[in-house]
């Protein structure tokens, strides 16, 4: 079994759309979890402003979650480009 | 073992497309529906004041599920209100399908909790659109800052692979369970406990946050 | 020839049996310890209360403990038994080993956090014993589930025929399958545990609350269960697919990629979904009427938190279907 160097870049580059995507995605999990956590306590303490927590919640959720995104885009481009 | 995975389908063309129904999800799926539909008429016939079994069952159904539905939209009309008590009804059943020997859960297939999952998505952002107007609907997937609209499609996208595929894993997961259990230990007692835990305890808990994960999707929607 | 494939595989069953409880061990000696801390700080709180506090903590060590056991049987079985003398079956068993390790780490840390909060429940609340206690059983009981799929994967790895398929990508096929269950139980087993705590101090400082917490920890941990079942998902397709033999090593890179990351990927969401949970079902107790509004932004959070976990399974599902 001969393996040429083209096909050992391609080899390490899907293991390493695997491995991107899948240490990128710890942090904004549990960095998300957190904030819906906290936002769950700032609701418990102050409930009128549900609203306002929910949104405030869910946009710092979006902004966490971007570098899960750009492991993601990371991953895709290992895969269908490189 | 091998036969776990394959779905048994109907496979036809018609005018040039090939057509697959998978007749075992579709004949169970009928089923259920044909019970809720036997239940519903069985339980709403001579309503009492002092109500039987059955009408009991139903008016408790019917005031949490309202209570729920009114908790979270803070609607004056009950116009939600049949899709999230109808949709708890017919996933409960589904879920549970499975512990009546020889029946199988619809939701063991992908295709019933995706169309779900679908349903609830389309409906969720339809009353968006209704009740923040287009432009009030749109602006949301602008904020914080415009940069974030390609990322806020995305986890839009998301809930819906992840909501459906909940369901799906965890009946799936189940069925896998039980029956590699049973290969292994020729056990009287496992099996069937294993089938009550999956069945009803992980169904009913599974059936609940799909439906109340739909609700919320609609009242994240329309405020 | 065959006496070194035989060599491999034993060496393989023994190295799976070092890792299985090796690891596995990590968690439940976490998991005890949290609980014997709390249980020491109950006890010189309310020393009269020493007898019921020492009960609950046997009982949540016992709990926290089952997951080591899974791991120990499959230690004890890859030790004891008789494998099939081929190549695949030594990577299956190694795969086996490690899938019982990793998924045994979690959940055995996660029981701790509701039996040490149940300890501390009992000298805060003496009243509530009994309820702080069955919830705890409940709670410690749901964290084993993603110890559980770890098991199945692995006595699937070890007791199914491979030696039918072909080394090349198929040997990668069972090791990644052993990855994704294994690493996804870690988080959902520390989530889960987290959220059931939640639900120990809602109910000592709020007896009445018990049936509204203990049905909002189920909801809140069957979410957190999520990514192991994705990890379980992931991992049932790639014991069931059967790959035709290859020269290169493309295939068997896309595949090991595809158990690393849903495995990896379950981790982080698993562990926030339950933090989540924790902090919903702590404030519950405080204000009760508002039980119903922190169980959907709860929801809310912990779904959009799973985000993560979904582009973790795509990927992987594009690196087994797509390449």
């Amino acid at each position: 079994m001969d393996i040429s160097g083209a096909d050992i870049i391609r080899a390490v580059s899907l293991l390493g759309a695997g491995v991107a995507m899948g240490f990128g995605a710890i942090g904004p999990g549990i960095g998300e979890g957190y904030a819906a956590g906290r936002a769950c306590e700032a609701i418990g303490r102050n409930p009128r402003e549900a609203g306002l927590l929910t949104r405030t919640m869910l946009v710092g959720q979006a902004v966490s979650e971007s570098t899960g995104i750009y492991a993601l885009v990371v991953a895709l481009l290992l895969i269908f480009v490189v | 073992m091998e036969d776990l995975t394959t779905i048994s389908q109907w496979v036809f063309t018609l005018g040039g497309y090939k057509i697959a129904l998978n007749s075992v999800t579709l004949i169970n799926t009928w089923m259920i529906m044909g019970v809720l539909v036997i239940f519903s008429l069985l339980a709403t016939r001579r309503t009492k004041l002092v109500p039987n079994p059955l009408q009991s069952l139903a008016e408790l159904l019917i005031t949490t599920f309202d209570d729920l539905v009114r908790d979270a939209l803070e609607l004056d009309d009950r116009r939600y209100f049949p899709l999230i008590c109808g949709m708890f009804m017919f996933l409960f059943l589904c879920n549970v399908w499975g512990i009546i020997p020889t029946f199988e859960e619809p939701t063991k297939d992908l295709n019933t909790p995706l169309g779900l999952g679908i349903l609830g998505f389309v409906i969720s952002h339809y009353s968006g659109i209704k009740f923040k107007g287009l432009k009030g609907y749109l602006r949301v997937y602008f904020e914080p800052i415009p940069f974030m609209f390609p990322l806020n499609i995305v986890s839009e996208l998301s809930r819906v692979v992840s909501i459906s595929f909940r369901l799906y894993g965890n009946i799936m997961g189940g069925a896998i369970i039980i029956i590699v259990v049973s290969n292994l230990v020729y056990s009287l007692v496992l099996p069937p406990f294993l089938n009550v835990f999956f069945g009803l305890f992980v169904g009913t808990i599974q059936a609940f946050v799909f439906t109340m994960l739909t609700l919320v999707y609609i009242s994240t929607q329309i405020k | 020839m065959a006496l070194e494939v035989q060599i491999l595989v034993k060496g393989a069953a023994y190295l799976g049996a070092g890792v299985a409880i090796g690891l596995g061990a990590i968690g439940a000696g976490v998991g005890e310890g949290y609980t014997a801390g709390f249980a020491n700080r109950a006890i010189s709180m309310k020393p009269e209360k020493a007898g019921d506090v020492l009960k609950n903590m046997l009982i949540g060590q016992a709990l926290a403990e089952s997951a080591a056991i899974f791991a120990l049987v499959i230690a004890m079985l890859l030790v004891l038994m008789e494998f099939q003398a081929n190549a695949i079956t030594a990577v299956a068993l190694a795969a086996a080993g490690i899938c019982m390790g990793f998924g045994a780490l979690g959940p055995g840390i996660g029981a701790g956090f509701p039996a040490g909060r149940a300890c501390e429940g009992i000298s805060r609340q003496p009243a509530t014993s009994s309820s702080l206690s069955n919830t705890m059983l409940v709670g410690s009981a749901v964290c084993q589930t993603s110890a559980i799929y770890s098991m199945v994967v692995a006595l699937m790895l070890m007791f199914f025929d491979y030696s039918t398929r072909a080394f090349n990508p198929n040997a990668a096929a069972l090791f990644a399958a052993g990855l994704s269950t294994g690493l996804a139980a870690i988080g959902s087993g520390i989530g889960e545990g987290l959220t059931a705590g939640g639900a120990m101090q809602t109910i000592a400082r709020q007896p009445t609350s018990v049936g509204r917490a203990t049905a909002s920890m189920l909801i809140g941990q069957a979410v957190a269960e999520t990514p192991a079942i994705f990890g379980l998902l992931i991992s049932m397709i790639l014991l069931f697919r059967v790959y035709p033999g290859a020269e290169s090593v493309i295939t068997a890179a896309a595949l090991l990629g595809a158990g690393l990351s849903m495995g990896l990927g379950g981790i982080g969401p698993g562990i926030g979904s339950g933090a989540a949970g924790e902090y919903a079902l702590n404030w519950l107790g405080r204000n009760e009427e508002i039980g119903g509004l922190l169980t959907r932004t709860m929801l809310v959070g912990q779904a959009v938190s799973q985000s993560t976990s979904i582009y973790a399974m795509v990927i992987a599902l594009v690196l087994i279907f797509v390449v």
